[in-house]
């Protein structure tokens, strides 16, 4: 018995359930779309009307780029109304439509409001190169109220001045946007521009075009003297370095200078343009040297080669010896005129033992003058040698005893 | 009976309230750890059942940490702020600790007395002074405190089986278990079963006349009977303390820690380290050391054996690496994980009871009869006065030690960084603090940005930290090798982390970010430096995290409360009726156990002295060692340590005071000669470890070879120094150093210089910047690069120049794939590059792939000191190819580049040279990079040199550079196809901007050497400005 209970239970609940869903496939019903127009502009109220003969309300599911919706009727008597939500009436482009339980299906064209409101405009990169080549590109959307970009093949004009010159140019309107490659010119400057659509502008823009890669350049020095008391500073300065458009190059540029010595040995100083000139400052040497000085900007230009010439500031030092060859005094420095030497002159005591060097000391000069104290228990009681180096001067003292 | 309320207890408390509440407001926040669980508390109050908080480690769980205090600080906080809670949660600790010592001494004692006693001096105790005012762990406290309580409840319930007290016990050992997970467990050990053997002892007691009469036979007996209680509340306390914080014993068991341990001060031989000695050892047990005769003779009584037993190896463990003892009982592991400190805290509470009973005794109890009888009123008093004087002295020493001795910086004003957070959306990215110490924690809970660094070492997941023994990238510089190790791993691929701002509080890391190339900001107006590192991306809207289920999450926010909902439930009424004495009630069955204080043990006495004197002994043999070690004339070799400790911590005068009288360097001389010094060693250094050797001494003269090591941020120093010192008056001075007598050329001078600077946008908006205020990034290219193989570890090397017209920041990242296409590393360039580069400028670069170190266990870790090590990174596969991603952004900052290489002298293995400073600012670290080429002048290796010692405005420093040795380089590739600037393709760009580009320009200018291996040579200069003007 009770197994037929639940054969029946199962029996109403099939036919139950296939009244229900007869319900909403009545497709006997009929509807006619009232409303023949399918272009409509942008921010219009629109509203698609259809005719019935039946008590029944289908929702109308709607469609466009951004989504889908489903909205209700208004029923007027015969006619039912669907009014399309702002939402997908003020964005351009199509919206399809279908009138759920009927086969009503079909598509809506929304254009755009042909008034600019706002002028949506890119520019970049926002410098480029001078030459001719590097270009940035402009790309404008004139857009309506709406935020939609206006109908292609609108018109628009771009405005540029630059130095002397104003000049524009007209583009149009493809694909939604419209769009100009700018490109530098063979001056540096900056490049003013601005749009205009339906006589709406957009406000300014600016690019920079800065100078290219620098070409060749020459170089020349300037010092105090031509004494090597390394006491004093050169300056090596460029000349005004240019790019091949006769552009002086960006402030800033960064120049090597490269000293050969005439040990061959490669010292280094730097400087970094402003308004084309580099400098570099040195000091000199403390012995008479012979540079080669040329400059390079690495892998893209270079200097000419300059010689410089540093005479010996001091010919002649003495030194004395005492407390038991525990004190050495090195002096008088003197200088070209006879002068005594800047405090600071470098002096090396190198002491060596059976030709091996020991120990290096180094003083400063004070006054003319670089005195050694040696601690005398840092060396065992033998007899050394002492070699006295400054200036590039050398003097040796053997077998001094200690 | 009429009822009394316990005078005693009353003054202790008021005492206690008085004396810690109001010092904890100028304590707590100066403490260890007190600001660390502030921050917890900031993280139940903004999300109670959510327990992973994003801010620390790149994300962690909350549930690493027992949460009652934080969350009662938090429901605190929600009425008057996160300190109040702090402060308010503090305040109920003491009351619970005064309270919770009386309860545990009368338990103990039998007598109400000798427990006020207890609670009065617990109140100005040294170890709880300490564990509250220096090292703030306010959940111990509470912790310690609530098991306090738990005590007699589970005397009563052992004694009596009466079901009530079963649920008061287990209700308090629930709320202990929830403040503080190491309590119960370890209270378990060593409270609970020397308790319940003295339960069982009182039980044997009532069987028999006397207590000697105790037999094994009467004890197991009891024991027998009492069993069933035993095991019973044996498992239901395992419930709870399993049960109440389960979700923390599933976090354990799914992330166990498995980090390297962190040294920890507890761990320390005490008589090597004697600065741990103090802190762990000598101030908690404070003037208990002179008690611990009487101590260990009453607890070694029959009565209390098992609290001897207990305490005994409380001492001892609490002696951490003084003795191998501790090591052998806990394990290795147990050893290096657990910090030791908490087992001499709990001897010292153990203590407090016999303390309070040894007072009583002594002020109004037997042995101040034997004292007056034996030895004298006079003394008697004396002895007192002595007595209380050492203990009040300790109160007070402990309470100052973190005025004299700061653990942390000074306050920072957290405001202005946390201004800074919220501008501009920088909280995008994520921040780190350096040099803030624990108020990094309290910077934490007020910011909603994120930080790479935490304070809470369990919960670290990034290799880079689990693999090291350090607590904080923050305070890395304490921690040497491994700290500076890490936090430069950090520092070099920060992108990797989003990490792009620092917060610098200690000039001491400024050369480290600006060599790992990061760029100073401004400085904030509380003085902190702000860092910035370009082209980080910020970070992803969507972060990981470890979820855990809901019913985890209800849990960990709920039990907490309800146990201390229910504990309050079952323990107000017996609360009720013992503060109001509002009913009379049966004395407790503890109270029926008295002690016989009428005969104090004459030997006893005697032993305390002769302890007294040999610890009086210690102590001025001490006082005598650090006089001799300290009396800086008192040596040459004290004079030298003193003076290079002067120097160390910029105490010029001290210094001076060294210096020879008589050698007519009056302190203002002095001082002008160290102001003019600056640099790497003199200014970022510190003093690691110095070693004298005496060459030559005589009655009046030494002289002596000074070996010093010096931590930089940057790498090690060692130097040897030869002093020469003279004795004056039977003191030794050291002779002054010669000064730099160098006279720069000009007095005035000027130099034109380009200068930029970024507006950043030019609209004050909150909004993003608008697209016509970005920059173009800057045009780099690469000149050459190649992937080389040296010594097992590869390196990429090459030139890249901006090609340009404005100033850019370089950042180079290098991939090495093997032949497949697999990815085997990633690193970015440190330290060998200009991380600024002028317009046209050009530098070589070396990126090092650098491993993560010690990764592997069975790697020791050294125990020297040295933060320039290098550990590269273990490669399985062979590299093959390489990936160069070069980055250029402008920046207006750093562009210094005045240093000029004015003298060189080369030899086979070293170059002498001197270096120019021509410019307008004061050179504070010079660095060289030198690279190397062969016969054919192709480029091999690139090397460096940090000077040592800043150049000041046109005056030359001298430099010595040892040639490199290494011979077994091994080109592995020079295809530069995959090298990109900006995200485009290199050699397109190049094409553009350089289209003819005359290659090896300047290779006849590269300096020529004498070496096997090595052809040629070029020297470039990069250079730091400290103090920009």
């Amino acid at each position: 018995m009770r197994f037929k209970y639940v054969h029946l239970l199962v029996l109403v609940m099939i036919l139950l359930s296939f009244t229900a869903s007869m319900k909403s496939l009545k497709i006997n019903d009929t509807f006619r779309l009232l409303t023949p127009q399918t272009e409509f502009e942008a921010g219009h109220d629109i509203t698609l009307k259809f005719s019935t003969n039946s008590d029944s309300k289908p929702d109308l599911y709607l469609s466009n780029s951004y989504g889908s919706i489903i909205i209700k009727p208004v029923i007027n008597r015969s006619s039912l109304s669907y009014q399309l939500p702002k939402s997908l009436g003020n964005k351009t482009g199509m919206i399809s439509w279908k009138l759920l339980g009927s086969t009503l299906y079909g598509k809506l064209n929304i254009h755009p409001k042909q008034e600019v409101a706002t002028m949506e405009t890119y520019l970049g990169p926002p410098s480029i190169e001078t030459g001719e080549t590097d270009y940035t590109m402009l790309v404008v959307i004139p857009t309506d109220i709406h935020d939609n970009p206006l109908k292609d093949n609108t018109q628009v004009s771009v405005m540029y001045q630059f130095l002397a010159n104003e000049s524009h140019d007209t583009i149009y309107m493809k694909n939604s946007i419209s769009y100009k490659n700018i490109y530098s010119k063979t001056k540096t400057g900056r490049m003013l521009i601005s749009s205009e659509c339906l006589n709406k502008n957009s406000k300014e823009y600016d690019i920079n075009i800065l100078p290219t890669i620098p070409t060749d350049f020459t170089i020349t020095y300037n010092r105090n003297h031509e004494y090597a008391d390394g006491n004093q500073i050169t300056t090596f300065s460029t000349s005004i370095i240019k790019d091949k458009y006769d552009n002086i190059v960006s402030d800033g540029t960064y120049v090597d200078f490269f000293i050969t010595n005439a040990s061959n040995d490669i010292l280094k100083t730097s400087g970094s343009t402003v308004q084309g000139i580099a400098t570099a400052k040195i000091i000199h040497p403390d012995h008479q040297d012979i540079w080669e000085v040329k400059a390079f900007v690495k892998g893209i230009s270079e200097s000419d080669s300059i010689s410089v010439t540093y005479k010996q500031s001091i010919t002649y030092f003495k030194v004395a010896f005492s407390e038991g060859n525990k004190a050495i005094t090195v002096g008088p420095l003197k200088s070209f005129m006879g002068q005594m030497i800047p405090d600071g002159l470098e002096v090396k005591l190198h002491i060596l033992q059976n030709n091996i060097k020991i120990k290096t000391f180094y003083k400063d000069s004070f006054t003319g003058y670089a005195t050694f104290n040696l601690n005398l228990d840092s060396f065992p009681d033998s007899t050394y040698t002492f070699k006295i180096e400054t200036a590039g001067i050398e003097k040796t003292y053997r077998n001094i005893k200690l | 009976m009429k009822k009394k309320t316990n005078k005693y207890l009353i003054v202790a408390l008021l005492l206690g309230l008085a004396f810690h509440g109001t010092s904890i407001f100028f304590t707590l926040e100066t403490t260890y750890d007190a600001l660390i669980h502030l921050f917890f508390a900031d993280h139940y109050a903004n999300s109670w059942f959510e327990p992973w908080n994003y801010k620390w480690y790149t994300g962690f769980t909350v549930m690493s940490y027992p949460p009652l205090v934080h969350q009662a600080i938090a429901a605190f906080s929600f009425v008057g702020g996160l300190k109040l809670g702090l402060f308010t949660v503090a305040i109920i600790s003491i009351i619970l600790f005064i309270t919770g010592v009386y309860r545990f001494a009368l338990l103990m004692t039998s007598n109400k007395t000798v427990a006020g006693y207890a609670a009065i001096l617990a109140v100005l105790s040294s170890s709880f002074v300490e564990t509250l005012h220096l090292f703030g762990q306010l959940p111990s406290i509470m912790g310690v405190s609530i098991l306090m309580h738990a005590l007699p409840e589970i005397y009563l319930w052992i004694k009596t089986g009466k079901y009530r007290y079963l649920l008061t016990a287990l209700s308090l050992i629930a709320v202990t278990v929830t403040s503080h997970h190491v309590t119960p467990i370890f209270g378990m050990i060593f409270f609970i079963f020397p308790l319940i053997g003295m339960v069982i002892m009182d039980a044997s007691r009532e069987q028999v006349e006397s207590i000697k009469a105790i037999t094994l036979k009467v004890f197991l007996n009891s024991f027998f009977k009492l069993f069933k209680r035993v095991i019973s509340f044996g498992m239901f306390s395992l419930i709870i303390i399993i049960g109440c914080i389960l979700p923390y014993w599933i976090n354990s068991k799914n992330n166990p820690i498995t980090q390297v341990p962190i040294p920890h001060g507890s761990r320390d031989n005490f008589l090597e380290i004697t600065s741990s000695g103090l802190v762990f050892f000598l101030i908690p047990w404070g003037i208990l050391l002179i008690l611990l005769p009487y101590i260990f003779y009453r607890y070694y009584s029959k009565r209390y054996v098992f609290f001897g037993l207990s305490i005994t190896i409380l001492f001892i463990l609490g002696t951490g690496g003084t003795t191998l003892i501790p090591k052998l009982i806990l394990g290795d592991t147990a050893f290096n994980i657990l910090t030791l400190d908490r087992f001499t805290l709990w001897a010292s509470i153990m203590s407090l009871p016999l303390f309070g009973e040894f007072v009583y005794r002594f002020a109004e109890g037997d042995l101040k009869t034997l004292i007056q009888k034996r030895l004298g009123a006079i003394y008697h008093r004396i002895v007192g006065g002595i007595l209380a004087g050492l203990f009040i002295f300790m109160t007070i020493f402990t309470m100052s030690l973190g005025y004299f001795r700061p653990s942390q910086p000074q306050q920072i004003k957290m405001l202005p960084i946390i201004n800074f957070l919220n501008q501009d959306q920088h909280d995008q990215w994520r921040y780190m603090t350096l040099g803030f110490g624990d108020q990094m924690a309290w910077l934490s809970a007020q910011t909603n940005a994120m930080s790479v660094d935490g304070n809470y070492h369990s919960a670290r997941r990034l290799p880079e930290l689990t693999t090291r023994p350090i607590e904080r990238l923050e305070n890395s510089k304490f921690k040497g090798l491994e700290g500076i190790g890490s936090l430069q791993q950090f520092l070099t691929t920060p992108e990797k982390y989003h990490l792009k701002y620092i917060f610098s509080n200690d000039k001491f890391y400024d050369p480290i970010l600006f060599f790992c190339g990061w760029q100073r900001l401004r400085q904030l107006e509380n003085g902190i430096e702000v860092w910035e590192k370009l082209n980080i991306p910020p970070m992803p809207s969507i972060l990981p995290k470890d979820d855990v289920a809901t019913w985890q999450k209800i849990l960990w926010g709920v039990i907490p409360f309800l146990t201390v909902i229910m504990a309050f439930m079952l323990n107000i009424q017996s609360l009720w009726i013992r503060a109001l004495k509002t009913k009379v009630t049966p004395l407790p069955e503890y109270l029926n156990f008295k002690n016989d204080y009428s005969l104090f043990s004459k030997g006893l006495l005697k032993t305390t002295h002769i302890w007294s004197f040999f610890l009086a002994m210690a102590v001025c043999f001490g006082i005598y060692k650090f006089y001799i070690k300290n009396n800086a004339h008192h040596s040459p070799e004290n004079a030298i340590i003193a003076y290079y400790d002067a120097l160390d911590f910029k105490e010029f005068e001290k210094a001076h005071s060294l210096i020879n009288p008589e050698s007519n360097t009056p302190i203002a001389q002095y001082m002008l000669e160290i102001s003019v010094t600056d640099g790497l060693l003199s200014s970022y250094a510190k003093l690691d470890a110095i070693e004298t050797i005496i060459t030559n001494k005589t009655d009046s003269l030494a002289t002596v070879k000074v070996h010093t090591n010096w931590i930089t941020p940057l790498e090690k120093i060692n130097k040897t120094d030869h002093k020469s010192l003279i004795k004056l008056n039977g003191k030794w001075f050291i002779q002054p150093d010669d000064i730099d007598l160098d006279l720069p050329p000009d007095q005035l001078y000027s130099n034109n210089v380009t200068t930029y600077f970024n507006q950043g946008r030019r609209r004050i908006t909150t909004q993003q910047t608008h697209h016509e205020d970005i920059l173009k990034q800057p045009v780099l290219e690469v000149l050459s690069a190649k992937l080389i193989k040296f010594d097992n570890s590869y390196v990429l090397i090459g030139e890249v120049q901006n090609i340009d017209n404005v100033p850019a920041d370089v950042v180079l990242k290098g991939t090495l794939y093997n032949d497949a296409n697999k990815e085997l590393a990633t690193f970015n360039a440190k330290y060998h590059v200009k991380h600024k580069l002028m317009p046209k400028e050009v530098s070589s670069f070396k990126i090092n792939f650098e491993g993560i170190a010690w990764s592997k266990t069975q790697d020791s870790i050294p125990k020297t000191f040295n933060p320039d090590e290098f550990t590269p990174m273990e490669f399985h596969e062979q590299p093959t190819k390489f990936n160069l991603q070069v980055a250029g952004n402008v920046s207006g900052s750093d562009l210094y580049k005045k240093a000029t290489l004015s003298d060189l002298d080369i030899s086979p293995d070293m170059i002498n040279g001197k270096l120019f400073n021509s410019g307008l600012e004061e050179i504070t670290i010079p660095q060289l990079l030198f690279t190397y080429y062969d016969a054919n002048k192709n480029m091999i290796w690139v090397d460096h040199l940090f000077l040592e010692v800043g150049i000041r405005q046109q005056r030359q420093q001298a430099f010595e550079y040892s040639l490199l040795k290494n011979n077994d380089i091994l080109l592995i590739s020079n295809d530069m196809k995959n090298c990109f600037v900006n995200g485009l393709p290199n050699e397109a760009i190049s094409n553009k901007i350089v289209p003819n580009r005359i290659k090896n320009h300047t290779h006849t200018k590269l300096q020529s050497i004498d070496h096997p291996n090595y052809k040629f040579i070029k020297i470039e200069m990069n250079n730091y400005i400290g103090n920009p003007n």
